[in-house]
């Protein structure tokens, strides 16, 4: 081969192997921001592990949807007044799993249709799943781009994951104004191979550079800004928490349900930074809300920070049916901090509603099942 | 090299150019019917992940409910998979009786598949477990598309029990290329053929659904490619073995098994190791680049099924030397 043209494809090659001439996050930070206009009340509905794939019924988890918005809708109205209304969603990862281009685009066009309809947009995080279909990622990606109602940001450099972004809730809807509440949004990856040859895969967990690059935002606009932050995957606190309680015998608070594992890393080698970090360099994390775990909705203050699993919307893949006669300490202990006695089924939202400038938040979860007696649907305040 | 090639070595030098017409025709619906098996198979295994998925998350009751409603689903895989064999078995067989009898037998397969999911998908629909004949997922035209589907097999599964009464005394077939499988071997060569197929046709769609979804734009270009060409010696030496060797007269067929066997090993063994440095390389590849590719891995989050693929051409071509060990023997037992 020619001398010449090799001096041109080596580097070229080396680039395209291993991906080196990448953008640095931390010189463009201000292309992750997003902006939306705060007001107090400003109402998150948190929907997590819709899970559409090949065996969803579209048109039945589309009116199980519908239900469930028009719920909120009506619960926001009758307990804040009748402009109140739902003003984000937080797709908190997992919106399908085995699915293809088909469901993508039935997917958005009914969000698109719900949010003109409810006056809301919609935020959209990956969760381990939404990398296992028929679509390339990145057609995933350019469809949550495209859509109207859709906040959604996906950067080409070296910061890991994909749905890394922040909403800055601000004076009037533009960077131009103070930030009173920043979202964060966080891609916690799907999983990965400890080494070549092992037969298991590990869930993945926030990176250290997903963690400062979130300090940076969120220095950007003032670590006393209050913050919620969004993810799928539990982080390790979740575990450390329930072990607080449960073996040492810490009064935290805490509340709901939790019938199976988180579905962390699990691997003390591979623990997020990011809470820790937050709280130890005094970020005002207020709260931090994920999903994964279906059969979790489990909530406690862990140092100042409400972390929660969000409530599964909808029945698909899997989901915990709860029962007053089953004798399971877990299960018992759930119930009686609800307040439930009958039999139902854990699938539901999650409400955020951010009820001032001063960091205060309100949490709801909803638990909503159809049924052909008369839907079951119940609110349950934190 | 020329001698692998030399068009003495295969069965159709000893024929007509319409016995080699027909023959061509047969092989291009073969390849016809293999791609559509491959891409009904993924449909079908993603179903079938999900469905299995449910069973491991403890949620029995959602995996039964998903199960009933995709049947048509599986039934369309397997009504087309039956049209491959009874292409392949009507092909590959010196006895004009039983390629009747697998012709009539895999029609009547055939029939049964796609008449079950006809009489399925409507009692579904009227029943009012289909919200609608267009309730959507896996496509926006799902259960209709599969209803459809259905009515075009029993047009093939008819065809093909015509054509077998009309010339059940005389095929005007006139150019199998391959023996019949011994009896007492049967069952394990079937068997073996089977999963050896379907590894073929997961690597065959997958192969082609990867080229379309898999992220080359991510850092993970050698770790996609890696992935390409497991899929690709996959269903490559499948391809090999029914285009080349089954075409190649039965003398022949001993004669070049063992050095085919010894190609087949060093590339299964070459991908294998250049899949495992891609993979060491870039651990979380799999995930953000081509778990869609790998269906039944990721639903347990697990590993073996890539293992499985790296390690199924390995095994193949063992089998394959093994076989051409014997045959090299015999020969030279004859001489």
């Amino acid at each position: 081969m020619n001398k010449k043209l090799l001096l041109v494809l080596l580097p070229l090659a080396s680039i395209a192997l291993t991906g080196c001439g990448e953008k640095k996050y931390a010189e463009h930070l201000e292309d992750y921001v997003r902006t939306m206009t705060y007001h107090d009340k400003f109402n998150i509905l948190q929907l997590t592990d819709i899970h559409w794939n090949n065996n969803t019924s579209t048109m039945a988890s589309k009116r199980y949807l519908e239900k469930t918005l028009a719920e909120a809708d009506r619960h926001i109205k009758e307990t804040q007044g009748p402009n109140a209304k739902i003003d984000l969603i937080e797709l908190t990862g997992d919106q399908f799993m085995l699915a293809n281009a088909y469901h993508i685009g039935a997917f958005i066009e009914f969000f698109e249709a719900k949010a003109v309809q409810y006056g809301f947009q919609y935020a959209s995080i990956w969760g381990n799943h939404d990398r296992h279909g028929i679509y390339n990622p990145n057609y995933l990606a350019d469809e949550f781009r495209k859509a109207e109602h859709s906040i959604y940001v996906e950067e080409e450099d070296d910061l890991y994951g994909r749905s890394n972004f922040v909403i800055n809730l601000t004076a009037d809807g533009t960077k131009n104004s103070a930030t009173k509440w920043q979202l964060a949004n966080l891609d916690s990856g799907a999983s990965f191979s400890e080494s070549a040859a092992a037969p298991f895969r590990d869930y993945d967990y926030i990176r250290p550079d997903q963690t400062e690059w979130w300090i940076q935002e969120h220095n950007a606009v003032g670590k006393a800004t209050p913050a919620i932050a969004y993810y799928h995957i539990p982080q390790d606190e979740n575990l450390t928490a329930w072990n607080d309680i449960h073996k040492n015998g810490a009064a935290y608070k805490h509340k709901f349900f939790k019938l199976e594992g988180f579905g962390d890393n699990g691997n003390p080698q591979y623990a997020s930074d990011f809470l820790d970090r937050a709280v130890d360099e005094g970020h005002n994390l207020k709260g931090a809300f994920m999903g994964h775990a279906h059969n979790v909705d489990w909530t406690v203050e862990y140092q100042g920070v409400v972390l929660g699993l969000g409530v599964k919307t909808g029945p698909e893949l899997y989901y915990a049916h709860i029962d007053p006669a089953d004798q399971d300490p877990n299960t018992q202990e759930g119930l009686a901090s609800v307040g439930i006695n009958e039999k139902f089924d854990l699938i539901g939202a999650s409400l955020v509603t951010l009820v001032n400038e001063g960091g205060t938040f309100e949490l709801e979860h909803l638990y909503l099942n159809e049924r052909a007696s008369g839907d079951f649907v119940r609110w349950v305040k934190w | 090299m020329k001698k692998f090639f030399d068009k003495e070595n295969f069965v159709l030098s000893s024929f007509d150019p319409k016995a080699r017409r027909q023959s061509l025709v047969l092989s291009l619906l073969l390849i016809f019917f293999f791609a559509i098996a491959a891409f009904t198979f993924f449909n079908m295994l993603y179903c079938f992940a999900d469905v299995v998925g449910s069973i491991v998350s403890g949620s029995p009751d959602v995996a039964i409910l998903d199960f009933l409603r995709s049947l048509p689903v599986f039934l369309t895989f397997f009504m087309t998979l039956w049209g491959l064999l009874l292409l392949h078995a009507f092909f590959r067989n010196v006895s004009e009786e039983r390629r009747i009898h697998s012709l009539k037998k895999d029609a009547t397969t055939i029939l049964s598949f796609a008449g079950l999911n006809i009489v399925y998908i409507l009692s579904r629909t009227v029943s009012g477990a289909y919200l609608s004949l267009v309730e959507g997922s896996p496509s926006a035209l799902y259960p209709l598309d599969a209803l459809l589907y259905s009515l075009l097999f029993v047009a093939i599964g008819v065809l093909a029990l015509v054509y077998a009464k009309k010339w059940q005394d005389k095929l005007p077939y006139v150019v199998p290329s391959r023996g019949p499988i011994v009896k007492r071997a049967r069952f394990v060569y079937c068997l073996f053929v089977t999963f050896w197929m379907l590894f073929a046709l997961y690597g065959f769609g997958a192969f082609w659904i990867g080229l379309f979804i898999i992220d080359f734009l991510h850092g993970y270009l050698f770790f996609s490619i890696a992935l390409l060409l497991v899929f690709l010696v996959n269903f490559l030496f499948l391809a090999v073995w029914e285009f080349y060797f089954n075409e190649l007269k039965e003398e022949k067929r001993k004669e070049f098994l063992l050095p085919l066997s010894l190609v087949g090993l060093g590339c299964s063994a070459v991908t294998a190791v250049i899949y495992f440095i891609a993979l060491g390389n870039n651990l979380d590849g799999p995930s953000n680049v081509g778990f869609g590719v790998l269906p039944v891995a990721f639903a347990a989050s697990v590993n073996i099924a890539t293992l499985l693929l790296v390690a199924t051409p390995v095994i193949v071509s063992i089998v394959a030397l093994v076989k051409g060990l014997l045959a090299r023997k015999a020969l030279k037992a004859a001489e």
